[in-house]
């Protein structure tokens, strides 16, 4: 019997009925309670996850920015993959964020964007890659993806245009995100936890 | 300890040369131009027919059938050895090359305890030397005149103690001593064959009859006089080049010499105890003949850079891989040549152990490894970090760098800064209707940033149609309002 107990604490073992994922699963706070309840503590160490929705600009960066500033403090780098603008590190600074610790990574193709995260991922100096894709995207890369970030000790985001939802993705949870009147609504698509089951739509105040 | 390369000559082709079929099959001399040329080492098919090394070319010619002649080139052979004491300098600090005696003189004293023992140390070398490609004859002594000699000899013993080297000298044929011709013909005629019977002898009779330089030789050969020999200072860069028996028309196929290039600099930086975070590869490339004319090709210079220093080549020829992919060869390439010029200490053990060590943040100095593989494939300009400039209006406060060098934190913003707001996104201002409901956020006042023309700025955030947060500012001097931005 304590062979069946240690193998159901297992992290990486999911059990459908369970509601949550492993108590002890590293995490990032999101720096918002209820977010943090429904993620399970706060955004995964570890794992892919999408954000879908569209324009750019709504908000969806500030939204991790409590992860970004947790991420600095403990000395990882955060790369920025093929953003659509410039950061504009000034105003990252009193939030919180250690410029020095940006890296920001151009390319011209989502191929060579895939890439580039798989390659970060393999290095452990990095806590948290945001990585922006234009248009569709083969699943195998994507679950190349996946299996590196589940290797790895950071957070991979991947912002993907809503059409994107069409497409199954191997990711491990998918977030679709709107404009709201004044923050942001965030839908669970695929992910695990009572949230993902609700079907509720959270609603996360922006300042 | 004295390390003699009786074949340098010869090792020497065989490395420039990758055919080495060429250089066994048939007969091979390297011959000394001048007025009676004469031969300067012969390979093992041109000995066994007869000639050897010190012959007149022309007796040479007469026993062997149609060899292969090479001339000797005394520059090449003293850089040939100024390479190798840079390859040696990682056994000892006080290396001293002697090229035209084709030998290599290490003080290796104070290293021995280091490596071992002596016998341990003289392996070391020996394989060091194998390694690439030389073939050496090793004798230890005391002193660099027994050493010298004793390298001459085959499977010399390594004399401890004062006693020891007296017993292992005492058997070497006076032939081996470097006496001039006089001495050594009066020594044999009063029956003297061997080094023992010259040590028997009374000191001030043995100066008597043949002067005070044999004392002195004998001294020397003893370590009761002592020897200086000025040290060896290796060149401040690494250079190193390989030319190409065949053409290489793929970029592929240029890893394998690559490898060997790279194998020889770790070499050579381990004995110069340097590091390197970049280097430069130069493709030389064949003239490209048409029937008129041909023109020679510039070469192909590709210069790699990685985030943290390290001389290991297997580190280096992934890294070199993957930015050969980019390129594309204009012409077949004939020659590599790898330089660089800017050398570093080396990094502390413990740093790369860390790094490597998941669920550790790296230490604060170092930039993530995987980024010299990102800048050899993306391009260097694929990796951006931002710097402050510390110009407060957002769209020049930030410069951008490409290197892989590590980077001081940036100072804090400046209060005009602070005044713009906590924007996230950056564009370049875009001229925009005015909004109808905005946010104030502050002034961007006047400074000595405006070159004198009037630049005052109010900042506000507003929520445009489909939900965008966008960072305007509004331009005092004209009243128009400007995008700056995204605040989320």
């Amino acid at each position: 019997m304590p062979s069946i107990d240690a193998l159901l604490d297992h992290p990486a073992l999911w059990r459908g009925r369970s509601a949550a994922p492993a108590a002890n699963a590293p995490v990032w706070p999101s720096g918002h309670p209820a977010l943090d309840r429904a993620l399970g503590g706060g955004w995964p160490r570890g794992q892919l996850i999408e954000l879908l929705g569209t324009p750019f600009g709504c908000g969806e960066t500030r939204l991790l920015v409590p992860m970004l500033a947790a991420c600095g403090r403990e000395g990882y780098w955060i790369a920025l993959l093929a953003p659509p603008a410039t950061p504009w590190l000034p105003g990252w600074q009193p939030l919180g964020i250690p410029p020095e610790r940006v890296l920001m990574i151009r390319t011209e193709h989502d191929r060579d964007t895939l890439w580039a995260s798989e390659q970060c991922l393999r290095d452990p100096a990095f806590g948290v890659l945001l990585a922006w894709l234009g248009g569709p995207v083969e699943t195998a890369l994507l679950r190349r993806l996946r299996l590196a970030a589940a290797e790895s000790q950071a957070c991979t985001i991947l912002y993907r245009p809503p059409r994107a939802t069409e497409q199954p993705s191997p990711a491990h949870q998918r977030l679709r995100w709107k404009p709201d009147t004044d923050g942001l609504e965030l839908h669970c698509l695929k992910g695990v936890g009572d949230w993902a089951r609700s079907g509720q739509p959270l609603h996360i105040p922006m300042p | 300890m004295a390390v003699e390369l009786p074949h340098l000559a010869l090792e020497t082709l065989a490395r420039a040369e990758a055919d080495r079929s060429r250089l066994t099959e048939r007969p091979l001399l390297v011959v000394e131009a001048g007025a009676a040329p004469r031969v300067h080492a012969a390979n093992r098919a041109a000995r066994r027919a007869g000639a050897g090394p010190g012959m007149a070319l022309a007796d040479a010619l007469a026993v062997l059938d149609t060899p292969e002649l090479v001339e000797h080139d005394p520059q090449a052979q003293t850089a040939q050895i100024a390479m190798l004491a840079g390859v040696l300098l990682q056994f000892s600090d006080h290396v001293h090359p002697e090229p035209d005696a084709r030998r290599i003189l290490l003080e290796v004293g104070r290293s021995r305890r280091l490596f071992g023992g002596l016998a341990a140390l003289r392996e070391r070398v020996r394989d060091a030397l194998k390694g690439l490609g030389f073939h050496p004859r090793i004798g230890v002594a005391r002193s660099p005149a027994a050493a010298r000699l004793l390298a001459t000899l085959r499977n010399p013993a390594i004399p401890e103690d004062s006693e020891a080297l007296r017993r292992t000298l005492s058997p070497v044929p006076l032939e081996a001593l470097p006496l001039s011709a006089a001495t050594r013909e009066g020594l044999q005629a009063i029956g003297l064959r061997r080094l023992g019977d010259l040590l028997r002898l009374a000191r001030p009779e043995l100066a008597r009859r043949h002067g005070p330089k044999l004392l002195a030789l004998l001294d020397r050969l003893l370590g009761r006089r002592t020897e200086t020999l000025p040290r060896f200072d290796p060149p401040p860069e690494l250079y190193l080049t390989l030319r190409l028996e065949h053409e290489i028309h793929a970029t592929g196929a240029l890893a394998f010499p690559l490898k060997r290039l790279l194998r020889r600099a770790e070499a050579q930086l381990r004995g110069l105890n340097r590091s390197l975070q970049g280097m430069t590869l130069e493709l030389k490339h064949r003239e490209e003949h048409t029937r008129i004319t041909s023109t020679r090709i510039a070469p192909t210079r590709i210069t790699l850079e990685r985030g943290h220093p390290g001389i290991r080549a297997e580190d280096w020829l992934p890294l070199w891989q993957t930015r050969l992919e980019r390129e594309a060869l204009p012409a077949p390439v004939i020659g590599l040549r790898l330089r660089a010029t800017r050398l570093l200490d080396p990094p502390t053990q413990g740093a790369s152990l860390l790094a490597e060590t998941p669920g550790h943040p790296p230490p604060d100095s170092q930039l993530p490894a995987v980024l010299a593989r990102l800048s050899a494939r993306l391009g260097e300009q694929a990796i951006v970090r931002l710097t402050a400039s510390g110009i407060p209006r957002p769209e020049a406060a930030q410069g951008t760098r490409h290197d892989l060098d590590a980077a001081a934190s940036p100072p804090p913003p400046t209060p005009a800064q602070m005044i713009c707001g906590t924007a996230l996104w950056l564009q370049d201002p875009q001229p925009i209707p005015p909004p109808l409901q905005a946010h104030g956020l502050g002034r961007l006042e006047d400074g000595w940033w405006d070159r004198g023309q009037d630049v005052r700025r109010d900042y506000a955030v507003t929520r445009d149609r489909q939900g965008r947060r966008l960072w305007l500012y509004r331009c005092l001097r004209s009243g128009q309002w400007f995008r700056q931005g995204y605040w989320g």
